[in-house]
């Protein structure tokens, strides 16, 4: 019988889950990330997985993969050498961006240096306009002329950026054949094949990010599918992209900026997972790490998608799950501003040297460091124990900041933790209320090591009462990799009245769109009922530069059903309302973008990460002095995740330790365990 | 909760002063979220802080605009001075916009401010400007280049309430929108500053029923004290004495030539004041600075060099002692016109860091664009017979720095607007756009060379167009610093469909232009900083290769053998490298 595999890399930890699909047996493993060869890590969990599922010697049908290759080759700027083509007097566009500055006050904080140095961005005669007319032609000279001026020898690939190409975009093709034909070992990115949409800043920065990431990913995923080969031939390797989903590894090797952004999706999705298996419709996701915090919405059971973010301080327009970052995670430094207000990140100790309790060089206290000190994590350290915590270390780091604020050890890791908690709730109230949401209103769904651990507070901060914490909230992004089906999105910009007229341009787009679905369906293989179509439409008001997606339907069917132009109007009108306060039912409303997600899905059923019994080994639970305020510690009880079963009622306070997180409940706090074994906490008013 | 006799502890004091600052962060987005002018909503020409009962600003939204800082709280000191703290009731909203009786900027921006009340005493205010499309006035959208007078540029609004005790007062607003072009959509507008106002008011409640008043006043103290304190610990490692500058505007329009900006920056221990004696008289030209914006550029300038992470609050207001005679182009008097204030709000920040650049040699830059190079466009497209009306303003270079050079093409200061995509640009307007590029040459030269400057190159491709301009650096370049070379000029130019070229002023009249002709408009550069001798090799090097300098003004200023700067192989992917000073860890 064929074994799925989901397997999730991070900077620490690689993260496995394996379903056996006959059995419905599922299994996790946390292994170090081996990051000079990433396969070794992935091949031996998944020789673990296998093993423990009892199906040595079963084919592997597919790896689900989400990686950081990409995301990191950016922060670090280490790509490959990229040359960019681009229109007669526009080759500095990519470096004048949008001309403005993010720090107005910094008069030494420059926006990031382009990808691609002036001296290899090249300029050649061709224009096209408004759509999509021609009004200078590309002449075959043109394009021999530029070819023999290209430092081919410094160059690993190209960029070829025109304007206007989401319209017309043969000249990019023809200067693409002639690359291809001409340098066929070198990779090339054309910005009406990365992402076909009007506004070229953007376009181009996404397809010079690409080119620049495409050398880096193309050795990566050939060195990890001949690893995999060599012990799973027949294996096939999907990769997670930034809307959720997966796509093939020939797909992530054309368009690998797609991964760059996949780390937070993968834990979306598989959050959404887990809110539909408790019918929790409307939550907020919390994914708590290392360094940063992920948050995103979920309303109605779907999750927000996005169109335009940015990397490393570049702009990225892709379709993407709506997820905002704050700088603040486990490892999060506290540290004392010139105005000696205490502060806590977003400088991070990371992974390495991580926080002083960690005991491989770090000094600076961390929050990690204050939630060991307040005993709210276990002196015996994480994972099982498997990871050792050092306690002294621990006090040690929060002694000096403790020493300037004239107070005990324990108040100033409950200062630290209250600060954190703070800067994480000031996030969660800018993006709900940027989306025109209470947060009262949702439950929170706290994921990631750290989650579970500061959801209490952050819930309580916003007047939240429920919490949902996932039966393995340290594996959710190799959870989600497994019910991630894979997608793929299509993209015309139409810039159509929304008229008659236009709507019935637009109808013949979506048909275009399902045309290409389909091509692409055929290729990834997949059959007819496994095939969905889900269209949106972006819809502004004449003159506004944002718009707002409408998703139209999500259909078996290849003939999307439009609706009419009434119900199209107020579908926008209603999204504009919610999102901007206000809308006008008279004003002439424009279709600038129609998008299309093409969604093949993999497993028969639904996929449910606890599927086995709860451990029933009777255990008496543990007791130590946990610190919950300033009033001092309180003997509270420690409880092993895995010995509570479904219906399980608990109350507060308690720790609820488990080999991927630790989950902390106040004293009052309410709890009980749903069929699917996630805890539902109801906090105390 | 207990109330502390003391100051709550730096971590109470942190966490509170997260909540005023979310507070400050949501009414922004709120604000922005429901307003109709585009300035607002894609611009972000508005801003939003929250202030004690003294009027003093505790926290500004995160995002807020430099400029509008000290007119926030010249509002609410109107409104104590006219109204008296006991006439404030629960439910007031007060409203001004002009800067002659009511701290204002210029008449676009409208000021709001609610009196928060908890438990009968008056703890706060919630407040907010935002730049309007329209105003009324003598021109559509209340910008032009030709007014010579405030009541040209739109309605003037004392001190006045909007709402008293919760209830509209539909004679004011019924007043306001007779007199701004497209009444229900600035109806809008003045809503979401009510919202605004009201979630402010709102969410401040809530923070206090957590953390009690007195606990919130008493951190809006320490707040404001502190952020004092940090200042002035830096402001006495400054060595003591008297340092000045001067430099000169081009023109105002209307005649005037060569308007002087000066200023005498005194350190003495741990004060600082600025002193404008000797700037020009006020102009007739809409170039004259409110003096509230003259405060908030001089803030600005302060926090730039001595600590840019200084949160935005009262302390730094209070720690800069401006001086400056009424009458003068940085404190006009009634009735000058202030519409285009911006070209001179950089030109203030130019003269103080040229004054500076002795006492703080490494923080300062060079001049920069100095300068809101502004093109506006109007027409008739015969194509379909659509209006428009179009402004958008050019980025320049930024001054070299004292370890790197200055950025190209960027907006600095008081200016902070991005481009318009020319896929958006050419699909609404009967114009094309060009060429969009750096201009070679344009930075000065130095061991760090001043940014450059841009160029962009309309083509009007169906009907005539009138072009208005109002830009400033067109005679007047920017210096360098240091022995740094000046920067280049900036121009407009039109060129007919014969080739024949016309240059325009910094403030010209407005032209007509055929269809088929070229408008060129270019920024500024920016002045260099150091010997040029200084400069290294392969930052010459790249110079050359880069094509960003040609090799006549590298001879000319560097007098480096170019064969031997085209022979110099150069490695790295990246033109220039995100380096922070040294005296900066985070």
């Amino acid at each position: 019988m064929p074994i799925w595999i989901g397997v999730d890399v991070g900077g620490t930890f690689t993260d496995l889950v394996g379903f056996d699909d006959a059995t419905g047996q599922v299994r996790i493993h946390k292994t170090p990330t081996t990051p000079s060869d990433p396969a070794r890590a992935i091949v031996g969990g998944i020789e673990q997985i296998v093993t423990s599922l009892g199906a040595d010697g079963h084919p592997i049908e597919e790896i689900a993969h989400g990686t950081t290759v990409g995301t990191n080759a950016l922060i670090q700027r280490k790509g490959g050498r990229v040359a960019l083509i681009t229109t007669d007097g526009f080759r500095d566009l990519l470096e004048i961006g949008f001309q403005n500055r993010f720090y107005v006050y910094d008069f030494h904080r420059d926006m990031p240096p382009p990808l691609v140095p002036r001296r290899h961005r090249f300029e050649l005669k061709e224009r096209v306009t408004t759509g999509g007319v021609v009004v200078t032609p590309l002449s075959k000279g043109e394009i021999v002329r530029t070819l023999a001026v290209l430092p081919a020898t410094e160059i690993d690939s190209f960029a070829v950026c025109l304007l206007f190409s989401y319209v017309n975009s043969d000249h990019e093709r023809a200067i693409g054949e002639a690359l291809r034909a001409r340098f066929p070992n070198k990779h090339v990115s054309l910005s009406s094949e990365v992402q076909p949409e009007f506004r070229e800043y953007q376009r181009f920065s996404t397809t010079v990010l690409n080119a620049f990431l495409q050398s880096v990913m193309s050795g990566y995923l050939t060195s990890l599918k001949d690893g995999i080969d060599r012990k799973y031939p027949g294996a096939r390797l999907s990769i997670s992209h930034s809307s959720g989903g997966l796509m093939s590894a020939d797909v992530a090797r054309r368009f690998p900026v797609r991964t760059a952004l996949s780390g937070p999706a993968a834990g979306v999705t598989g959050a959404l997972e887990v809110a539909r298996g408790s019918n929790r419709s409307e939550a907020i996701t919390f994914d708590m790490g290392g360094t940063s915090t992920d948050v995103a919405m979920i309303q109605g059971f779907t999750v927000a998608h996005s169109y335009g973010s940015s990397i490393g301080g570049y702009p990225v327009r892709l379709p993407m799950v709506d997820v905002n970052t704050v700088g603040a995670g486990g490892g999060s430094i506290a540290w004392f501003d010139r105005d000696d207000l205490l502060k806590v990140g977003p400088r991070s100790a990371g992974a390495v040297p991580g926080p002083a309790c960690y005991g491989l060089g770090g000094s600076e206290a961390t929050v990690t460091d204050a939630n060991l000190v307040l005993q709210r994590l276990s002196p015996h350290g994480l994972l099982g124990g498997a990871m050792q915590l050092n306690a002294a270390a621990a006090r040690k780091s929060i002694q000096p900041i403790a020493d300037r604020l004239e107070m005990a050890p324990e108040l100033a890791a409950l200062g630290i933790i209250d600060i954190v908690v703070s800067n994480m709730v000031r996030a969660i109230r800018a993006v709900s209320v940027e989306r025109g949401y209470d947060p009262r209103d949702f439950t929170l769904l706290p994921f990631g090591g750290g989650g579970p651990l500061h959801a209490r507070a952050v819930a309580a901060e916003l007047g939240m009462k429920e919490i949902l914490v996932p039966s393995h909230p340290g594996i959710l992004c190799a959870a989600g990799l497994m019910s991630a089906g894979l997608s793929e999105n299509f993209v015309r910009t139409t810039h159509a009245s929304l008229d008659d007229h236009g709507l019935r341009a637009i109808a013949r787009t979506v048909q275009l769109l399902v045309d290409a679905a389909d091509r692409w369906f055929d290729i990834e293989r997949i059959d007819l009922p496994k095939r969905r179509y889900e269209s949106f439409l972006d819809l502004a008001y004449q003159g506004q530069s944002f718009e707002i997606s409408i998703p139209l339907s999500s259909s078996e069917s290849r003939h999307p059903c439009l609706p009419s132009l009434k119900e199209l109007r107020s579908l926008f009108m209603v999204s504009h309302e919610r999102a901007y306060g206000y809308s006008s039912p008279d004003d002439p409303i424009v279709i600038t973008n129609c998008r299309l997600r093409a969604l093949g899905l993999r497993l028969e059923g639904p996929f449910r990460m606890q599927s086995g019994p709860a451990n029933n080994t009777v255990t008496i639970p543990s007791e130590r002095m946990v610190w919950f305020d300033r009033s001092g510690p309180q003997p509270t009880p420690v409880l092993t995740r895995d010995t509570l079963a479904t219906g399980a009622f608990l109350s507060g306070p308690a720790v609820i330790e488990q080999f991927d997180s630790t989950v902390l409940m106040f004293p009052g706090d309410r709890a009980t365990v749903d069929d699917d074994r996630n805890l539902i906490i109801k906090i105390s008013a | 909760m207990t109330v502390h006799k003391q100051p709550p502890d730096a971590i109470t004091l942190e966490v509170i002063h997260n909540g005023l600052r979310s507070i400050a962060d949501e009414t922004f987005i709120a604000l922005k979220k429901s307003a109709y002018s585009t300035n607002i909503k894609e611009r972000d020409d508005h801003s939003t802080c929250l202030m004690d009962r003294r009027g003093r600003i505790v926290v500004q939204a995160e995002r807020a605009q430099a400029i509008h800082l000290s007119s926030m709280s010249g509002h609410v000191r109107a409104v104590l001075a006219a109204f008296g703290v006991e006439s404030l009731r629960e439910g007031d909203i007060f409203i001004s916009n002009d800067p002659y009786v009511a701290g204002g900027s210029h008449l676009p921006d409208v000021n709001f401010a609610m009196p928060v009340f908890v438990n009968g005493r008056l703890t706060a205010f919630s407040c907010n400007i935002a730049h309007h499309a329209d105003i009324g006035g003598m021109t559509p959208g209340s910008m032009s280049a030709d007014m010579t007078e405030i009541y040209q540029e739109g309605l003037r609004i004392p001190v006045v309430r909007l709402f008293r005790e919760g209830r509209l007062v539909s004679d004011v607003l019924d007043l306001v929108l007779l007199n701004v072009r497209m009444p229900e959509e600035r109806k809008g507008d003045y809503l979401a500053q009510v919202a605004a106002c009201r979630l402010g008011e709102r969410r401040f409640r809530e923070l206090a029923a957590r953390y009690s008043s007195d606990n919130i006043e008493m951190t809006f103290d320490e707040i404001i004290e502190r952020t004092g304190r940090r200042m002035r610990r830096l402001i006495r490692m400054l060595p003591p004495g008297q340092y000045s500058f001067e430099d000169v505007m081009d023109s105002d329009g209307h005649g005037a030539r060569d308007i002087k900006v000066k200023v005498a920056v005194t350190i003495q221990g741990d004060s600082i004041s600025f002193d404008f004696a000797g700037t020009s008289r006020q102009v007739k030209g809409n170039i004259n600075v409110p003096f509230a914006d003259t405060c908030s550029m001089v803030g600005l300038a302060l926090k730039g060099l001595l600590d840019p992470t200084t949160p935005n609050n009262q302390g730094v207001i209070d720690l800069v002692d401006v001086r400056a005679e009424p009458g003068t182009l940085v404190r006009p008097n009634f009735p000058a016109a202030v519409a285009f204030r911006t070209h001179t709000c950089q030109r203030i920040v130019d003269v103080i860091l040229g004054a500076l650049a002795p006492a703080m040699p490494e923080a300062v830059i060079a001049a920069g664009n100095g300068a809101n190079t502004t093109a506006i466009f109007s027409g008739t497209d015969p194509r379909d017979g659509h209006r428009y009306l179009f402004l958008e303003t050019l980025a320049g270079g930024c001054g070299a720095r004292s370890f790197k050079d200055g950025k190209d093409g960027v907006q600095l200061y008081a200016a902070n607007s991005a481009n318009m995509a020319i896929e958006v640009f050419e699909n609404s307007f009967p114009i094309r756009i060009e060429r969009y590029e750096f201009v070679p040459d344009s930075g000065g030269a130095g061991q760090y060379r001043g940014g450059l400057a841009l160029r962009r190159i309309y083509r009007t491709v169906a009907g005539d167009c009138l072009f208005v301009g109002s830009a400033d650096r067109f005679t007047n370049v920017p210096w360098g610093l240091f022995g740094g070379g000046p920067g280049a000029a900036g121009r407009y130019v039109i060129t007919d469909t014969n080739g024949t070229e016309t240059t325009l002023d910094a403030k010209p009249a407005p032209v007509l232009v055929k269809e088929g002709e070229v408008i060129v408009v270019q920024s500024p550069g920016a002045g260099g900083y150091g010997d040029p001798n200084e400069r290294n090799r392969k930052q010459l090097a790249r110079d050359l290769q880069s094509g960003k300098y040609s090799g006549e003004f590298i001879e000319r200023h560097y007098r480096r053998s170019i064969d031997e700067l085209r022979a110099i192989q150069i490695d790295g992917m990246l033109d220039f490298e995100e380096t922070l000073p040294h005296w900066r860890s985070t």
